[in-house]
């Protein structure tokens, strides 16, 4: 059972879920997935476009008020076992858009959350080694 | 058939990949990261507080003095704080592993105290000025001068400056 | 050996089933790898499809509300089970013949349109409508696909057929046909039949600039998006099994001839590179097309050009 969780360790899909985000953490996303600087396949790793592919949840952005309940009904239809990143400081305590009456708070308090990167935003390579620790918890939920 | 150019070339250059994190990756000099805070050369003039614009920088009064508090999961890393300090007593460094797992989440903060003193002259508390202060520069005090004021409250430091600046102008013209 | 359990044998371990399995997958790998490095990325480990099939299985499958759920559930394993009987359908040269009661040209082609039917039904069973965008895609693609293979098919089988213009269906006869006669490689009345099968190859095995069904950035997946765990893990099989048939197929059709001695499984191994290679390089130097402009293209050149070789196969007999 063991050599079959650690071979499928090595093959953990991406998601991208943007709850907002001014879409800079989601520059630096996609430049950690499709630029050849920082090849993210290395670690078996491949971005899927549909939510019931993926392993690893990458989520930016503060919960706005407008897309929260779709952001909370899209991480229901995502399969076990996951694990969560919240990328960039927003999704973590709200960012610089924490007091504002539009954003619905730190993502912790409706979502179950793994690992955080801080970071505004936070550098491919800081990313890569949230994704590398993702990897560590997710192949313990295997 | 330029392409075939293009993909022939790329097969002879080989990849151009970061190695991190199989391998080591370079970190640039002047790169803004993990917040330092150095509090024996803090005065707490509060203005990183006031140009934070995450809202991570926090003073807090306590009885063993000033509490300073950075929470690095709502700071921007935009480096205005260390811009607007006067004393460089906060810097950034560039560490920027900062990942962490989520019960580490309010464990990324850096502390600082400004210790608590009282007052020589009449016994208040206050909180301690740093010893790198420049202060104290209008009227060009001594050293024992600065020392003497340094161990004063506010109060007492304002009644102080006024006599030494008193007794210094002495010779002049009214 | 008695016969039934050498038919199970060749559809369960060789060729069909594991070996069919484990040389799809490791052709996907490099594949995966060679893109990688014409893109100077280093890409993943050669051996990451088959880690991708193992992780799939510890997943958990889901079935969406709005679907037809015994259909939903029942094609992954249609499509498969398809797959791993036409492996066992094309002879590879030198090693393995199929026996004549498994099916001939025929069955080929037509366990070879299963696949693309069950990704239709599958995007119309999944109830959702990205689903549906795929199942009409599809449905417009292998429209324009199939057309020239079925001429392909039918030009190989008047060219090797006997000679009062008898067409043979038998892929066992094409390969013996070619082996004393010489390769279709070589002879022209086939070349625009080659150049008609290179522009199937894309289109059946989905990749760029064929690969509009399956649009990872346009329709989130298509018909495969609401599928997750063991179920994507056997469409997974599915496309790496129509890989391996696809390509057997194509060495079968153009250039069977071997060595009577065993390397000719690593001779039928090396002559499958090339054609790996020219779709990878394909996949990573080109857009994608958009449905109607794949359609067009397929109406035209790839049809004209079989249909030019069926023309003169049937004057040439």
């Amino acid at each position: 059972m063991s050599l079959i969780r650690t071979l499928s360790s090595r093959s953990p899909w991406l998601y991208r879920i943007n709850a907002g985000s001014c879409n800079g953490c989601d520059v630096e996303l996609a430049t950690t997935a499709c630029i050849p600087r920082y090849d993210v396949e290395r670690l078996g790793c491949q971005y899927c476009g549909s939510p019931r592919h993926a392993d690893i949840v990458l989520i930016t952005g503060p919960l706005t008020a407008r897309v929260k309940d779709k952001v909370l009904r899209l991480f229901a239809e995502i399969p076990e076992p996951k694990v969560t990143v919240a990328v960039g400081i927003c999704p973590i305590s709200g960012g610089i858009f924490r007091e504002s009456y539009a954003v619905c708070g730190p993502i912790d308090h409706y979502l179950p959350v793994d690992v955080n990167v801080p970071g505004c935003p936070p550098r491919p390579q800081a990313i890569l080694e949230g994704v590398a620790k993702a990897i560590e918890i997710w192949k313990s939920r295997l | 058939m330029g392409f075939l150019r293009v993909l022939i070339r790329n097969l002879l250059a080989g990849p151009s990949t970061d190695p991190f994190p199989f391998g080591e990756t370079f970190t640039p000099k002047a790169l803004r990261g993990r917040v330092v805070y150095d509090a024996s050369r803090c005065t707490s003039c509060r203005a990183c507080e006031q140009v934070c614009i995450g809202g991570a920088i926090r003073f807090d009064n306590t009885p063993e003095g000033r509490r300073f508090l950075l929470w690095h999961n709502t700071c921007t890393f935009c480096g205005l704080c260390a811009f607007y300090c006067p004393q460089d007593a906060i810097t950034m460094t560039t560490d920027w592993h900062l990942s962490h797992a989520q019960e580490d989440k309010f464990k990324m903060v850096e502390h600082g105290l400004i210790p608590a003193a009282k007052c020589v002259a009449c016994g208040a508390d206050y909180v301690a000025v740093a010893p790198t202060a420049k202060a104290f520069a209008g009227y060009a005090p001594s050293a024992e001068e600065v020392e003497s004021l340094r161990q004063c409250c506010p109060r007492c430091r304002r009644k102080q400056a006024a006599e030494i600046a008193a007794a210094k102008t002495k010779g002049l013209p009214s | 050996m008695p016969e039934s359990l050498a038919l199970l044998l060749s559809v369960a371990i060789f060729p069909g089933g594991v070996f069919a399995l484990g040389l799809g997958l490791g052709l996907k790998g490099i594949d995966r790898r060679v893109a990688a490095r014409l893109q100077r990325r280093v890409g993943p480990p050669l051996l990451q499809p088959f880690f991708d099939l193992i992780k799939l299985s510890r997943k958990q499958t889901t079935v969406p509300d709005t679907s037809c759920r015994p259909l939903f559930l029942a094609l992954p394993p249609v499509g498969a089970a398809s797959m791993l009987l036409a492996a066992a359908l094309v002879p590879i040269p030198g090693i393995y013949a199929p026996d004549p009661m498994l099916g001939d040209m025929l069955v080929l082609f037509y366990l070879l349109v299963v696949p693309g039917m069950v990704l239709m039904l599958a995007g119309s069973a999944s109830g959702s409508p990205f689903g549906a965008i795929g199942f009409s895609r599809e449905m417009m693609l292998m429209l324009a696909y199939e057309t020239p293979i079925v001429l392909v098919l039918v030009t190989a089988g008047i060219r090797a057929g006997g000679g009062d213009g008898a067409i043979t269906l038998s892929l066992t006869e094409i390969m013996h046909h070619q082996q004393t006669h010489g390769a279709f490689l070589f002879d022209p009345v086939m070349w625009p039949a080659l150049l008609a099968f290179a522009a199937f190859l894309p289109a059946n095995l989905g990749t760029i600039p064929f690969d509009t069904p399956e649009a990872e950035t346009e329709v989130l997946d298509g018909p495969l998006l609401e599928y997750s765990g063991a179920a994507l893990g056997l469409f997974k099989a599915m496309s790496a099994l129509k890989a391996v048939v696809v390509l057997n197929l194509g060495v079968c059709l153009f250039f069977p001839t071997a060595p009577a001695n065993p390397s000719a499984l690593l001779v039928h191994l090396v002559k499958l590179l090339p054609m790996a290679a020219g779709v990878t390089v394909l996949r990573v130097s080109m857009g994608r097309m958009r449905v109607d402009q794949a359609f067009r293209f397929f109406f035209k050149w790839p049809l004209a050009l079989a249909a030019a070789s069926v023309t003169a196969a049937i004057l040439s007999r």
